[in-house]
């Protein structure tokens, strides 16, 4: 997981959806962080903008419970190595 | 007026709590300033849409982070939601009303807004078509014209009624009055009502100035002077108004619950009507506002000579002003009620217009000023109004004020505050 994800989403949860800081934690799962899932789904575009990329949806349902916030940087991580060498794409 | 008439009247409904987020300030210090010192907060703004050239419109934004609102659903949410929250903290604050002094299935929420979400949904609409952003997840609950009313319903726990009133410019004055026929009726004891509009976004202000009601304004170094003058209610010159943003909430109360809680009576609000003119989509009907008038009179028990100030519709359109100088005339007799309009000042704030003028009519009160009708260096002389023009005038001994409401679409809406008599 890059730091710098990670911070990102932290970022997002805390100054977008009002999360207490303190939760924001890796080990956090998505269905802990007091929102609902319609929230969530919105959280995931959110940061997922953030980097303008995608997350496969068969990658990740974020209704889905038990999705860590680790879990999720490492999507994003995916993500943005895919976005930056094209040739992996579908890889 | 004879004890007689008395028995049309309606009681007299409390009002325990106010708040506000407006062009002229989101506290009653800032917002009395300008009110009575006639203070335009109208500006220039420039209608950014590439590839469309448009002029620059006036409008009077007001000073609010909507970014540091927390929604009690957590979604994103629209700037006018942010606004209503806002206003309606201040107002439950200032009444006292907190979860263990009210029956949360005798509290509704009552809200008025023209478009409610439109600017979210033409900000999303953008990315979509010109940036292939996806929609969010979020797009129709921040967007559905109930969207306020429903986070205000999760912020106070209301389980009594939860309803969005739109009808364009009429929406808040209808909101506060259809709560007050509520809580007179029994169906709830509390309600907070008002409304809410941010509707500044370039594709909503074209849409405005292309029905040409929005004033002009002048090019170059005049454009700034020109923009805080633009709206000229009542005024020989008068060419169309400005668009405004605001939210204005109150609590209200039956005397009865009022009195249990040990809650201070701001001010009664005595009377309420609201018609339709059934002529015209925009041309409004004198006939029919000056039956609005008389009805709010009646509901309140109340003769035309009680009323001591008028916080007229008064956009500053040419037959928007005409009517209504007509309708006033015919119902207070020529020059018979002090009138001004504070649209030249707020703007012209939409569904939240009606919440914000009452608010205004109901700091007259409190104060015993009337606010001046700014910009208006000569009255139209067709008009037989008292017009309060230039400066505040006092009004020692005020004990009734008026506000008028008349939408797009024909709907007249007229609310009456009172001092309150205990």
């Amino acid at each position: 997981m890059t730091p710098s994800t990670f911070d990102a989403i932290f970022a997002v949860l805390v100054e977008q959806f009002k999360v207490d800081a303190a939760a924001v934690q890796p080990q956090v799962a998505l269905d802990q962080l007091g929102l609902d899932s319609l929230a969530l789904m919105e959280f995931v575009f959110a940061v997922e903008d953030r980097f303008d990329v995608r997350i496969p949806e068969d990658r990740l349902d974020p209704r889905q419970a038990g999705v860590t916030l680790e879990q999720l940087a490492l999507l994003l991580d995916e993500a943005i190595a895919r976005k930056a060498s094209p040739d992996v794409v579908n890889g | 007026m004879s004890s007689t008439a008395r028995p049309l009247a309606g009681a007299p409904v409390a009002v325990t709590g106010a708040g506000v987020v407006s062009p002229l300030g989101n506290d009653f210090a800032a917002f009395d300033d300008a009110l009575f010192a006639g203070r335009s907060a109208v500006r220039a703004r420039a209608l950014e849409i590439p590839g469309v050239e448009l002029p620059p419109v006036p409008v009077a934004a007001a000073e609010f982070d909507a970014a540091a609102v927390v929604a009690p659903s957590r979604v994103p949410l629209d700037r006018c939601t942010a606004m209503a929250l806002v206003a309606a903290d201040h107002a439950a604050r200032e009444a006292g009303l907190v979860a263990d002094r009210f029956d949360a299935e005798r509290l509704g929420i009552f809200w008025g807004s023209g478009m409610a979400g439109a600017s979210t949904f033409e900000t999303t609409c953008r990315s979509l078509y010109a940036e292939q952003r996806r929609m969010r997840p979020t797009s129709v609950v921040t967007t559905m014209p109930n969207a306020p009313v429903a986070e205000l319903a999760l912020r106070f726990g209301a389980r009594g009624a939860a309803l969005a009133f739109a009808c364009a410019c009429a929406s808040s004055a209808v909101a506060i009055g259809e709560a007050m026929r509520a809580i007179r009726a029994g169906r709830i004891d509390v309600a907070i009502a008002g409304g809410s509009e941010s509707l500044l976004t370039p594709g909503v202000l074209a849409s405005w100035q292309a029905m040409r009601v929005l004033t002009p304004l002048a090019a170059g170094a005049d454009r700034e002077a020109s923009a805080q003058r633009a709206c000229r209610p009542f005024a020989a010159d008068r060419a169309g108004f400005a668009l405004g943003e605001a939210a204005a909430a109150f609590v209200l109360e039956s005397t009865e619950h009022a009195r249990a809680r040990g809650a201070v009576v701001r001010f009664d609000l005595a009377g309420y009507a609201t018609n339709c003119d059934g002529v015209h989509i925009t041309n409004p009907d004198p006939a029919g506002q000056a039956r609005a008038m008389r009805a709010a009179l009646a509901d309140a028990g109340l003769s035309a000579e009680a009323i001591g100030y008028l916080n007229a519709h008064g956009t500053a359109t040419t037959a928007g002003d005409a009517a209504e100088a007509e309708s006033i005339a015919s119902v207070f007799g020529a020059g018979g009620v002090p009138v001004s309009s504070t649209k030249a000042i707020h703007g012209h704030l939409l569904g939240a217009g009606g919440a914000v003028e009452l608010l205004a009519a109901a700091r007259a009160l409190a104060a015993g000023r009337l606010p001046p009708n700014a910009n208006v260096e000569c009255a139209d002389p067709a008009f037989a109004l008292d017009l309060v023009t230039r400066c505040a005038r006092e009004s020692a001994g005020l004990d009734a004020v008026l506000s008028n409401s008349f939408a797009f679409g024909g709907t007249n809406a007229v609310l009456i505050a009172t001092r309150p008599r205990r």
